[in-house]
């Protein structure tokens, strides 16, 4: 769908060197979208034409409000493309297509754990607000750089959700200091351990009798972790990947990533249009072509 | 006040309208039905084909340059045996004229798809590809050999009842001498301009943004080379141009028309407006009600007359 979004909130986040933005539009796209899918907005200046910077910039839902016909869209700008975006004020009207893409599933009973690394987090809140509403218990784990940044980037907001919450810094500012992959090793093993003892010795997948789900957005290599660790667990887990975007609808093949089938053979799909959420154990992570 | 005449031949085909969308940028004609029905258009233009199936380059596939895109995708597609039996059944069946698009990295590779691609495939033609500049050893050397781009149509012409459309690359000093070589060769059109080859490097990790290093440059950067080059080919031939290579707008369509293209396509376009192609048609028809033109035909060329 293509629509014009109308901006009613176009907001900075934290401090001016953060970068972060909080943009909520007006139209339609919220009646459909579903947490994880995202949208394709126009970042020209709409006032004059222009096809420089060319694209559409695709970014994740962060809140769908569908009573209110509005979708939030929280970002980083980052370069060219973001900075004119940024400058969009309110009452103006931005080109947008979408919702698009696949979601994430909701599973159907059991506690979903998100694991979100920076601003991996944007999307999952989606995702906490339509688990919340289905009666799911949810967790968050969420690692960042300090707590300046994790407060900037809507650290309240989850406290207002009333879920448990596990942060990590790499300062140690706030919550646990390191990788936020190893708390949730830590509260995977103590599951696994406590099992453990009441089943004696049997395999480690069968702790998931708490029938523990994961959504993981964040960078490459920790989505790769948690991947791993999930594998290990017997947990299902769902990542959230990112890549360069030509058309957004499955039409150029820009943004293949690679996945493993069920006979084992290394295929591509678009992470436009067939993701950008995958099944963990789908995705190849390190590859060449 | 009559409706204005849109449709148009091109190698014998009649278009509803001139406007059709570039091979690469359409996926295999489904993927834009939610922004712009496939029977307003003139006609689609297919995924490029090779015969045997393609994963493609590496990610990064594209990088973004002012007005313009660089792109290596690097043939991704099914393979001919795929596109026969899972492809096309559907594809024939879309309510515009449907082109497919083959690419080779040798003569016996073209050989082999013109002879499984005939009228009754449901195909309203065949664009040869010899143009792609992101595949190693790939069909661009037959593109910029004006010996080799004969002798490849020529094999084409002679396996397959469809007409032929010779893509042609803009990476060569004579695009005349291409053109004409092409229709030694029995080409019926042309497909004027594939990509220009490009790159990019990022400087903060000090190596090419692409991971096959070189692309090919489409969108509104490159459209004052393509329409250079459909002016000069439409001097010196008379073969019938499909014209493409950054047509953003219906404004950018006319030049082309007005150069001496019979239809005009869309292809990075429509990553910036899914809709583009419906809204050059209008501005076309417009264009031509606004000055008095019973026929979108009559712009053809015109420019050339003045």
């Amino acid at each position: 769908m293509l629509t014009e979004g109308l901006v009613v909130v176009h907001e900075r986040l934290g401090d001016k060197e953060q970068g972060l933005r909080r943009l909520v539009l007006k139209g339609p796209i919220a009646q459909t979208a579903q947490a994880g899918q995202f949208v394709a907005i126009q970042v020209q200046d709409s006032s004059i034409s222009s096809f420089d910077p060319l694209l559409r910039r695709p970014i994740s839902l962060a809140e769908i409000s569908p009573e209110r016909d509005e979708i939030t869209l929280l970002y980083r700008i980052v370069g060219r493309g973001t900075e004119i975006l940024a400058r969009a004020r309110c009452g103006e009207k931005l080109s947008v297509m979408g919702p698009l893409g696949q979601g994430f599933s909701l599973p159907e009973e059991g506690e979903l754990w998100l694991i979100a690394g920076g601003i991996g987090v944007f999307p999952l809140y989606a995702l906490a607000q339509s688990a919340l509403a289905k009666g799911l218990t949810v967790r968050l784990f969420w690692g960042g750089e300090n707590q300046q940044f994790l407060e900037s980037a809507g650290y309240s907001h989850w406290q207002a959700l009333g879920i448990p919450i596990h942060l990590s810094t790499l300062d140690g500012s706030i919550g646990q200091k390191g990788l936020v992959t190893e708390q949730v090793q830590e509260r995977l093993s103590q599951l696994v351990g406590q099992v453990k003892q009441e089943q004696e010795q049997e395999q480690e997948k069968l702790f998931n009798s708490e029938k523990i789900s994961v959504a993981t957005c964040g960078p490459k290599k920790m989505m790769q972790a948690v991947t791993e660790l999930c594998k290990n667990a017997g947990v299902p887990v769902e990542v959230s990947l990112e890549e360069r975007m030509g058309c957004a609808v499955g039409a150029c093949l820009g943004c293949v990533c690679t996945l493993i089938d069920e006979a084992g053979s290394l295929i591509h799909k678009k992470v436009c249009q067939d993701g950008p959420v995958f099944r963990g154990e789908e995705v190849v992570w390190d590859v060449s072509c | 006040m009559c409706p204005v005449d849109l449709t148009t031949n091109i190698a014998g085909i009649t278009l509803r309208n001139p406007v059709l969308t570039c091979s690469g940028t359409y996926g295999f004609g489904e993927e834009y039905a939610a922004y712009c029905p496939v029977e307003a258009l003139g006609g689609i233009t297919l995924k490029g084909l090779t015969p045997k199936p393609r994963l493609g380059n590496a990610v990064p596939r594209l990088a973004e340059t002012p007005a313009g895109l660089l792109n290596a995708v690097g043939l991704e597609n099914p393979g001919l045996e795929e596109f026969i039996k899972s492809y096309l059944p559907r594809v024939r069946k879309l309510p515009t004229a449907v082109i497919a698009n083959v690419s080779g990295f040798s003569l016996e590779d073209y050989v082999q798809m013109a002879r499984a691609l005939q009228r009754e495939s449901g195909l309203a033609a065949l664009e040869v590809n010899i143009s792609c500049p992101n595949v190693k050893h790939g069909g661009m050397h037959f593109g910029t050999d004006p010996k080799s781009a004969e002798e490849v149509i020529a094999a084409v012409k002679a396996e397959t009842d469809l007409p032929i459309i010779a893509k042609l690359s803009p990476n060569v000093t004579d695009i005349v001498g291409m053109a004409k070589a092409v229709q030694r060769g029995g080409a019926d059109a042309l497909s004027l301009i594939n990509t220009l080859l490009g790159m990019r490097i990022d400087i903060d990790q000090q190596r090419p943004v692409l991971a096959n290093t070189f692309g090919g440059l489409s969108g509104p950067a490159i459209r004052p080379v393509a329409v250079r080059m459909v002016w000069q080919v439409a001097q010196a031939s008379d073969l019938p141009i499909i014209g493409m290579g950054g047509i953003t707008t219906w404004q950018d369509a006319v030049e082309f028309l007005l150069a001496g293209a019979t239809a005009v396509s869309i292809g990075t376009g429509n990553f910036v407006n899914p809709q583009a192609p419906l809204e050059i048609l209008q501005g076309i028809e417009k264009y031509c009600t606004d000055r008095g033109f019973a026929s979108v035909r009559e712009l053809v060329g015109m420019a050339h007359k003045a």
